[in-house]
């Protein structure tokens, strides 16, 4: 439910950003790194992190940098 | 449009939320304090005008209790930054603690609301603005006013750093650089002291509060959208 729902969130940006869409369905999907696989910027992380506060009030940078999406996947656990 | 408003209660606040309720915005006042004035204005703008009593030396608070309960489900379209405290004294008689406070009030919480002001900027889309009173006394020495200059020396920084930073999502961030009011907050100078500041400006008097309520009103609006990373001087022409 929150794998699909990170996707969504991932592939919101990057279908406005004009990155690759991810699959959450995908063998690699929890060790996609933010930055070097899907091309994140600190800008589309900060947009990340307001989506993700705001459906699960829980702010995935506040004791830490996130790498991948398994690491914010455990956060939101 | 959704402006949220700190230092509603008195002084030049009061001026800028009239003005801002004039011409149609919706304020979120802050404040430590209720006032006569205040509650006289919230009586003729019952539905657009909210208020909260908040001591903004609290920092910590300021995400659960303004924006997670005052400013729940508003898109906020501006972030006025209006409240501070002067600690007035010559700098061989310092004193941290005072310091300390100053900086709680007049900058850190300052930035931990343009913190979760912008954040709420992203999640609803919105270009929104960010607007600082700044003080002459940054850049034309007082005495006495070397400690409260910094503070607002700081928030200059804080200002022109923001605008470079999220420009490109369209969120503009300006300081407005007060002259002298005849405010509370010179309330303790005598009027040898204020003559001698006013004789200071081209102008000979004090600012009009409402030339600076006007000049946020106007930076708030799209006609200002190419204007950010600015200090806008509003001190009847300080010299």
């Amino acid at each position: 439910m929150n794998k699909d729902k990170i996707a969504n969130f991932i592939n919101e940006i990057c279908d406005e950003k004009e990155y690759k869409i991810i699959d959450s369905n995908s063998a690699e999907f929890l060790n996609l790194n933010l930055r070097n696989d899907i091309g994140f910027d600190s800008f589309d992380l900060a947009h990340l992190t307001v989506m993700i506060e705001d459906e699960f009030d829980v702010d995935i940078f506040e004791d830490g940098i996130v790498l991948t999406i398994g690491e914010i996947i455990k956060k939101l656990e | 449009m959704n402006i949220l408003l700190t230092g509603v209660s008195k002084g030049l606040g009061l001026y800028i939320a009239m003005e801002l309720l004039d011409k149609g915005h919706v304020v979120y006042g802050l404040s430590r304090t209720n006032t006569e004035e205040l509650k006289a204005l919230k009586k003729v703008h019952t539905k657009n005008l909210n208020l909260l009593q908040y001591d903004l030396s609290d920092y910590d608070n300021i995400q659960k209790v303004i924006f997670k309960t005052f400013l729940r489900n508003v898109q906020l379209h501006g972030f006025i930054n209006n409240a501070a405290i002067a600690y007035d004294d010559i700098i061989t008689n310092a004193k941290i603690e005072r310091i300390n406070e100053m900086f709680r009030v007049n900058v850190y919480s300052p930035i931990n609301i343009t913190k979760y002001a912008i954040r709420n900027m992203i999640l609803n889309k919105i270009s929104g603005t960010i607007i600082h009173i700044s003080s002459i006394s940054v850049h034309t020495g007082y005495k006495g006013l070397s400690m409260y200059a910094a503070s607002k020396g700081a928030l200059e920084a804080f200002s022109k750093n923001t605008a470079r930073e999220w420009g490109s999502l369209g969120i503009r961030s300006n300081c407005i650089v007060s002259g002298f009011m005849d405010t509370e907050m010179s309330s303790s100078l005598s009027d040898e002291q204020k003559n001698r500041i006013y004789n200071r400006t081209s102008q000979k008097k004090a600012v009009d509060p409402k030339s600076i309520a006007s000049t946020i009103e106007f930076l708030i609006t799209d006609n200002a959208c190419s204007i950010t990373g600015q200090n806008i001087f509003v001190d009847s022409g300080t010299i």
